[in-house]
């Protein structure tokens, strides 16, 4: 067990995580999958290993959590018009995010799948 | 954030030019409510994001749609700011040089044209991130890395057009560049190198053309909007070999710079060798409080305390091999010879073989993070910093000068010193990360002194910065001020005679087109 594990920090590091490839349609159009989205639009720090899953393990764990809640697919308490609300605003060290990077369309979608404690 | 119009733009032409601008991309990709435009502002701005304000955004998906929308900016005097994705972190993000300016976000433009295994390369457009292009080559199983900078959140290109470094054997990335597609300033479109001649097959295998060659006009540059550009790329190696010291002392950064250099611009070492100090290893434990919670700089009574609490050198050093394994092995050997002069400890050595799981934190293996951005948690509350990045000869001499002198002023001002220098060959890049809570207005002001009186002085001393904040781009330009400015002059007549109305990047460098050549040095404060 690597010596940060042992202390009870976060866990040991996961390889590279390759993101879904970005669902084929209309970037604007409503529907395309959300977890595929997901992770093609926000893997780059939200899945295992990244930087804003790190952060939030740290954050999640000092609340009390499992570090597991670091990850925000695993997250039970989030509501899509929280994840809309931090992916426009930003958030700490998270930047807002364009309508580029993330079209509204396509937020809909990440929401939804994101937001299990509802709307 | 309130709509900032182009000077000397009335409403009315703004609307004109918006509604134009929609006819050619759609309604959808023509962004600017009050939100988009705060979207497209600097995250970690030193002070108000007003200061840098876009007036709206614009994302076009084609080369004929750039091309549209560049005339159409002539037409309406609107000025764009292209950004590949934006990401340029800690020099400004997606925000413009010039108030009002309307960002041409080419993020739509995702591409991969081509992924060449056989001489090692690839045909992108400015939309594709390093994510994207390492997750292509994954797919494709194709024999090629990429070299990879400390955020790698970023667009490939956008990075290399600004200059941006790495950490493998391909590490100064402008260099990878070769043949580009560039739609200039009044909308025809041209391209470098080989590309210049129709169906030319040595486009991106050949960096130089017939005649003078514009690649790198189109570097750092407001002259024109590259669409889509070759990129060399590093064939997969057989096997790495990465030793890694901790080196005790400050000072002893001056002998590892006199060993390194030699043997890295003699061939031996093939990678940039990236030195950084102890704070870049503590950014990734905790937050700052965790270890001092007082405002000011961390004292070196307390420096020295956790260098040994959590067993770090001041400096780390990682040298690591690319390719066959006997090769390897016998380099490492006279590396490790050379070290050993100076440092009689072992270092840790680790292999990596072809069929290994790659560390995904380890930039040196060409794999993209964003992890870097993690540094931003440090300082806490909205967490921001800003890099100092002048460059110096690598030896000893320039090294320890650079650092005596920028540490001094830095703690003048009694803030962190967190440096970094990156040997690249002859040269060495230093960079000097200055972290800050953008919430508290004092430190905001304070970081901006300590970044007016580093350039005076760096320039003073005969070093310039290689990259800079939007914010600096005027005083950084002034410091290259042979011959009264005779680079800043030819570009400007350049600037002038390829874009008369000035509608590309007004300021981008400290280059201004006549048109807004009276906003130059403006900034408030």
């Amino acid at each position: 067990m690597p010596p940060e594990a042992a202390k009870g920090g976060p866990p040991p590091l996961p390889p590279y995580q390759m993101r879904a490839e970005l669902p084929s349609g209309d970037r604007q159009s409503a529907g395309r999958d959300g977890e595929d989205l997901f992770s093609n639009r926000c893997g780059a720090c939200h899945l295992a290993g990244g930087m804003g899953t790190n952060l939030l393990t740290k954050q999640r764990m000092a609340a009390g959590e499992p570090p597991e809640n670091g990850l925000l697919a695993n997250r039970k308490d989030l509501t899509a018009s929280y994840v809309k609300s931090v992916v426009r605003n930003g958030k700490m060290a998270m930047p807002r995010l364009t309508q580029v990077d993330v079209t509204n369309a396509e937020l809909d979608s990440i929401a939804a799948y994101l937001g299990k404690a509802g709307e | 954030m309130k709509l900032t119009l182009p000077p000397r733009v009335s409403p009315a032409q703004f609307d004109a030019a918006i509604k134009a601008c929609e006819g050619v991309v759609g309604k959808a990709w023509v962004m600017a409510s009050d939100a988009d435009r705060d979207a497209y502002s600097d995250i970690y701005a030193p002070g108000s994001e007003e200061e840098w304000p876009a007036s709206a955004a614009v994302a076009p998906a084609t080369v004929e749609e750039i091309q549209a929308v560049v005339r159409l900016a002539n037409e309406h005097k609107t000025p764009l700011w292209p950004v590949s994705r934006g990401k340029n972190l800690g020099y400004g993000a997606n925000a413009p040089r010039m108030p009002g300016s309307i960002v041409l976000d080419l993020g739509r433009m995702q591409k991969v044209h081509e992924l060449n295994t056989e001489l090692g390369y690839c045909v992108i457009e400015p939309g594709v991130s390093f994510f994207d292009l390492y997750e292509y080559i994954q797919r494709e199983k194709a024999p090629l890395w990429m070299s990879v900078p400390g955020n790698a959140w970023g667009s490939v290109l956008g990075n290399a057009l600004d200059h941006g470094m790495g950490y493998t054997p391909y590490g100064q990335h402008a260099k990878n560049l070769c043949g580009m597609e560039v739609v200039l300033p009044d909308g025809d479109l041209m391209r470098t190198g080989m590309g210049a001649m129709e169906g030319n097959h040595s486009w991106h295998l050949f960096p130089l053309s017939f005649g003078p060659d514009w690649t790198q006009m189109f570097t750092q540059s407001n002259m024109g909007v590259v669409t889509k550009a070759g990129l060399w790329l590093q064939p997969a190696p057989e096997s790495t070999l990465v030793l890694t010291w901790d080196i005790p002392n400050e000072e002893d950064i001056g002998w590892v710079v006199d060993t390194i250099t030699p043997l890295k611009y003699g061939g031996l070492i093939d990678q940039n060798v990236f030195i950084p100090s102890w704070l870049g290893k503590i950014v990734l434990k905790g937050q700052r409080k965790d270890f001092w919670d007082k405002e000011g700089a961390i004292p070196e009574w307390r420096v020295q305390e956790l260098l040994k609490e959590h067993k770090l050198g001041y400096w780390q050093v990682q040298v690591r091999f690319y390719g066959d394994e006997a090769v390897n092995k016998a380099k490492a050997e006279v590396v490790k010879k050379a070290f050993k002069k100076h440092l009689d400890v072992a270092p840790h050595e680790e292999w990596w073989r072809q069929g290994d799981p790659v560390n995904q934190f380890d930039p040196t293996m060409g794999v993209p993070s964003a992890v870097a951005l993690q540094m931003g948690d440090w300082v806490g509350g909205r967490g921001a910093h800003m890099g100092f990045s002048p460059v110096v000869p690598a030896t000893s001499k320039h090294v320890m000068g650079q650092l005596k002198r920028s540490r001094k002023i830095i703690a003048d001002h009694d803030v962190d010193f967190y440096a970094s220098f990156t040997v690249g060959g002859r040269f060495a890049t230093n960079i000097n990360m200055l972290m800050y809570d953008r919430d508290k207005p004092e430190q905001v002001k304070n970081m901006r002194k300590l970044f007016d009186a580093l350039i005076v002085d760096t320039a003073e001393a005969g070093y310039g910065e290689y990259r800079t904040h939007l914010g600096w781009m005027d005083p950084v330009n002034a410091t290259y001020n042979f011959n009264n400015g005779a680079q800043r002059r030819l570009n400007e007549k350049v600037k002038d005679a390829i874009d008369p109305n000035g509608i590309l990047s007004p300021g981008k460098q400290g280059v201004w087109p006549s048109a807004y050549r009276d906003m130059a040095g403006k900034r408030e404060g």
